[in-house]
């Protein structure tokens, strides 16, 4: 009977796990003060200088004060200091009187940011060969020290958009020099810090010591499952239409929307043979629904793209036409294009499963045009390492955070061919080159909109669902996460 | 046993070249990762250079072989952890889970098989066999959000993922668990069947032996060789991370790591983690061989690995 | 029957009704719509037959390839041994993923490659199932006495050996029948597995279960789909090797 001892004892072990695991669940309930949020993807590295990825930069923006920020209109505003333009190439930046000390264990040796910060943490990026905002700064010839609170920054060349570039968050000189590891351990004098990074990333803070962790959930259906079960308080955005709507309809959360500034395009291949005739580009610029995609199968508040940058941009302050759904114009031009029908793409995307499905029906959409799109859906790896390459002929993607202007510089202009720029499509156009140079954004946009070496598609709505008990936290049209700075959970 | 542990090391060193050649084989280098677009080719060159990337490829296998065997297995790119760190709390995880499920497989699928084997062509044989096809039909990605929404939503008794609570494991433990007790009735069952013809089954009924004792000590027995195999395998498989699994219940193991790590093109992290599945494959391996030979004497041949 | 697949077959699994998203079952949908408004029914016809032909591509290949090494293996023993099962390891060491992500990014993803991923790490199972019992077989008495008898390896092999597997072989089929088409739906779930816009089953019920709070409609119909085609798979696979013992008894 020795066998059948063992079975029984491995059942019993299975039924004792499976009832004291009840017992300890009644027990064992978060903590009711932490404020729990639940994100799709964890920062990758909090060292302000390193981070690329959107969770990163959305969380370093409460760790760490920046000089420069930006008003809802894009304008580089003054935050941790205010600058003067003393001449295109000397900038001097003056920190604020009042402002906050970073952040130390000991409360006694909080030292306030001093000019020396500043001087620290943009010189690191000379001898940081690994960081990939090291070329920002190239231009700066020196940065002197004038007072404890005034700091000048000489360039290379004249620069007149600058004072916008400088919002990387100030470290501690001290630390630098140590070799500190910001990485995993920040030091900042944002309105959060650091308490533990294990499997959360726990913060607390300054102001009045709430908690507040973030939690990686990769999957929608369980980030939805666990806000309703209560096991997180907040999440936002990166859900389906049908997500949204059946979250709206549940009295245990509230469901705030507003609109979005993210640019979504498809990005072409302006050296493939055909995608370089501007008919071809124009015919796929009218084989797309935006209307109906916008009301079937996305949030609330999108609104159909123009320009990279949203109208309510400084740069941006007229409409541009917003291409409309012409299948006949859109075959027509194909064939005024010489092209032979179908036309036959592909196209580039993730594996995410609501790209994938913006991506069907774009293909649908398109049939009637004439154009045969195939889709492939890369792991994300691959997937961006061949738009970086230029191996593709039509991808989609979206611009994050995009705040300046230098953006149609960066991702269009001549000079910004990779590897040096983000200009994948390889992008070659003297007259647009001009405009730039004479920060002409008006005929810029124009230009870009009437060229099409991206199809403008949306700039898709923004959504935060949260337990009832939450406050003060609402959805950024970028996204960021700067409402945690003032989150707040009401006893009901 | 040394030629065991040549065998041992042949694998690891076999899949670690396998890895390798891979990895130059997919598109995409850790100093494009780093730098992004907007740095110099200059820089790039630079730091190329630093990272011994513009050495020949078997030169860069040399030198991450030597950095190996003084237990030096480099930072993350993206995020500047020493790897170490991150296998020291992502391999116990995995290992947890991996136990806990395959304990949950034991303990569902033996009996289960046992009894149809006993009830073979009755009714009651049937009704396990369509539990237990049931339950191999289930991808790990349908059946973990099932329990969620119904022992998490609706019922209220466990978490619905993470890793903060005790309980935590339960449900990722359970996903992994009933489809490999799927497999494991099956395998008892069919071996067990198999076992129960044979000549010196025969022998020991006509000796007038109880039933319940020739299936204990004389069938049960032989039958254990294929489902060693089987748990070795499985045992193989959960240990080298669930990537689905570890996914959806938000369980920072190792399967989630090596496929996190191939996304973001963090190469020393993938190295790494392949080499840590390849261990332990390699280990359960000579642990499942072990096992064979004691499971059935009349297998004395010595096995490599 | 011939009228309702005449019928079924006009259905388009591709065309898109943005005004039936997730709808429920209707005259229109008979199993309801997923979420692009494509009619269930549609898709769950397209897919099967893209889901079984990988699965039992696979499963084919994969089961001559192992089995082959496996006996080999097993019946030699020895240095064969060794050698085989240290390849044999390498490969079972090695984490999938990696290749079928690595396949994907290579040769673009697709039915092809997916196919030739899930190949590269299937056949391994059934190298170490044959070898196992094909140790313990090649010591038993018949095995042994045939041999002294003068019987060839092959005939030892085809004989004696082969058919005493072959129930534990298709016991295994039928399940890596099965495992194949999760595998399939699995990688789907990663999203490296069929292109859009086809169908596959495994990639239905990804979609089903991303929509199953709003529509469970979608998942129910798709899950039970696959869960009675996986029945049904081990049903002939029961038939089958009850035949076969048949056949070893006499």
């Amino acid at each position: 009977m020795k066998m059948f001892n063992v079975f029984t004892a491995f059942c019993c072990t299975v039924l004792l796990m499976a009832v004291s695991s009840c017992r300890q669940s009644e027990t064992t309930r978060p903590n009711n003060r932490e404020i729990i949020f639940a994100v799709s993807q964890a920062p990758l590295n909090l060292d302000p200088r390193y981070a690329t990825d959107a969770a990163s930069a959305r969380v370093n923006r409460l760790l760490y004060q920046s000089l420069v920020d930006f008003d809802a209109q894009s304008k580089p505003t003054a935050s941790l200091a205010s600058w003067q333009e003393i001449s295109p190439r000397l900038y001097s930046f003056t920190l604020n009187k009042n402002r906050a000390p970073f952040h130390c264990a000991d409360k006694s040796k909080w030292a306030l940011i001093s000019a020396y910060d500043v001087k620290a943490t943009y010189d690191s990026f000379a001898f940081l060969k690994d960081s990939p905002h090291a070329a920002e700064f190239d231009n700066i010839k020196n940065i002197r020290v004038k007072d404890d609170n005034t700091v000048q920054f000489e360039l290379k060349t004249a620069d007149s958009h600058f004072a916008a570039k400088l919002i990387i968050g100030i470290l501690p000189a001290a630390l630098i020099a140590q070799h500190h590891d910001f990485s995993h351990d920040p030091v900042g004098s944002g309105s959060l810090s650091l308490v533990s990074w294990q499997h959360q990333l726990s913060l607390v803070r300054e102001r009045d010591g709430q908690k507040i962790s973030l939690q990686e959930v990769k999957d929608p259906t369980v980030r939805v499952l666990k806000l309703l079960h209560g096991e997180v308080d907040l999440l936002q955005g990166e859900l389906p239409v049908e997500l949204v709507q059946y979250l709206q309809t549940k009295p245990e959360v509230i469901v705030k929307t507003n609109i979005g500034a993210n640019f979504s395009y498809l990005g072409l291949n302006m050296q493939d043979s055909v995608l370089k005739q501007l008919k071809v580009r124009q015919a796929l610029a009218y084989a797309i629904d935006r209307n109906v995609m916008m009301q079937k199968v996305m949030v609330a508040n999108t609104r159909a793209a123009g320009a990279i940058l949203p109208p309510e941009h400084y740069t941006n302050q007229y409409s541009l036409p917003i291409y409309p759904y012409k299948p006949a114009l859109a075959r027509q031009l194909l064939l005024e294009a010489g092209v032979k029908l179908p036309l036959k793409l592909v196209y580039k995307t993730s594996t995410d499963a609501q790209r994938v499905r913006f991506a069907t029906i774009m293909q649908a959409q398109m049939q009637p045009a004439g154009i045969q799109l195939e889709i492939r859906s890369l792991d994300w790896g691959t997937f961006f390492e061949d738009i970086k390459q230029g191996n593709f002929q039509l991808y989609g993607l979206t611009w994050v955070g995009i705040k300046t202007p230098e953006i149609y510089e960066k991702a269009l202009g001549s000079n910004s061919m990779p590897p040096k720029g983000f200009n994948r499509g390889r992008y070659l156009d003297a007259q647009l080159d001009q405009y730039l140079l004479n920060d002409n954004w008006q005929a810029a946009t124009a230009r870009i909109n009437s060229q099409l070496p991206y199809i403008p598609l949306w700039y898709e709505g923004q959504f935060a669902v949260m337990r009832k008990q939450i406050h003060h936290f609402s959805a950024k049209p970028d996204g960021n996460w700067d409402d945690l700075a003032t989150i707040s959970r009401y006893a009901h | 046993m040394i030629k065991r542990l040549i065998g041992l090391v042949t694998v690891v060193f076999g899949v670690l070249l396998v890895t390798f050649l891979l990895i130059h084989l997919v598109p995409g280098d850790p100093v494009e990762v780093m730098l992004g677009e907007s740095a110099s080719s200059a820089d790039r060159v630079v730091l190329r250079a630093e990272l011994g990337l513009n050495q020949p490829m078997i030169i860069q296998f040399g030198h991450y072989l030597q950095r190996l065997a003084h237990a030096d297995f480099g930072l993350s790119i993206h995020s500047k952890t020493p790897i170490i760190e991150l296998v020291k709390t992502r391999y116990p995880a995995t290992l947890k889970l991996a136990f806990v499920s395959l304990l949950i497989g034991l303990g569902v699928g033996l009996p289960m098989g046992i009894f149809a084997a006993l009830k073979a062509g009755k009714w009651q044989d049937l009704m396990v066999s369509l539990v237990s096809v049931r339950l191999s039909a289930m991808p790990a990605f349908w059946l973990g959000p099932m329990l969620m929404l119904i022992f998490a939503v609706w019922l209220g008794w466990l978490p619905v993922s993470g890793m903060e609570a005790n309980t935590s494991i339960v449900l990722p433990a359970l996903t992994l668990g009933l489809g490999l007790s799927a497999i494991l009735t099956r395998m008892t069952r069919t071996s067990l069947l198999e076992v129960l013809n044979d000549d010196y089954i025969r022998t020991a009924r006509a000796k007038g032996l109880s039933e319940s004792h020739v299936i204990i000590h004389h069938a049960l027995r032989a039958a254990l060789l294929p489902i060693i195999t089987i748990v070795g395998l499985q045992m193989g498989s959960l240990l080298a991370g669930t990537v689905i699994t570890e996914t959806i219940f938000s369980w920072d193991g190792i399967g989630r790591l090596l496929v996190e790590s191939i996304e973001k093109r963090d190469y020393p992290v993938t190295q790494a983690c392949v080499l840590l599945v390849a261990l332990s494959y390699v280990l359960v391996n000579l642990f499942t061989d072990m096992l064979y030979q004691l499971a059935d004497p009349r297998v004395k041949l010595v096995y490599a690995v | 029957m011939a009228v309702l697949a005449g019928r079924l077959l006009q259905l388009n699994p591709n065309l898109i009704d943005l005004n039936a998203i997730l709808s429920t079952p209707s005259s229109t949908h008979l199993l309801g719509a997923d979420d692009l408004g494509r009619s269930i029914l549609a898709r769950l016809l397209h897919g099967v037959e893209v889901s079984l032909l990988v699965a039992c591509v696979v499963t084919i290949l994969t089961m001559l390839l192992g089995v082959f090494i496996g006996l080999v293996a097993g019946f030699y023993g020895g240095r064969v041994d060794r050698l085989l099962m240290q390849i044999t390891d390498i490969f079972l060491a090695f984490p999938g993923i990696l290749l079928a992500i690595a396949f994907a990014a290579v040769l673009g993803p697709g039915l092809t490659n997916l196919t030739i991923a899930l190949c590269m790490s299937g056949w391994v199972s059934y190298a170490r199932l044959t070898r196992g019992q094909t140790l313990s077989l090649r010591n038993r008495q018949h095995v042994q006495a045939a041999e002294s008898l003068g019987a060839s390896v092959p005939r030892l092999i085809m004989v004696h050996i082969l058919p005493l597997l072959s129930s534990i072989l298709v016991v295994e089929a039928t399940y890596s029948i099965a495992s194949v088409m999760i595998a399939e739906a699995s990688l789907s779930f990663l999203g490296l597995g069929i292109q859009a816009p086809d169908a596959s089953w495994g990639g239905m019920l990804r979609d089903g279960v991303r929509y199953m709070l709003v529509a469970p409609h979608y998942v129910l119909v798709v899950g039970l789909s696959l869960m009675s085609l996986i029945l049904a798979i081990n049903l002939a696979g029961d038939y089958l090797r009850d035949q076969l013992d048949v056949r070893t008894e006499k």
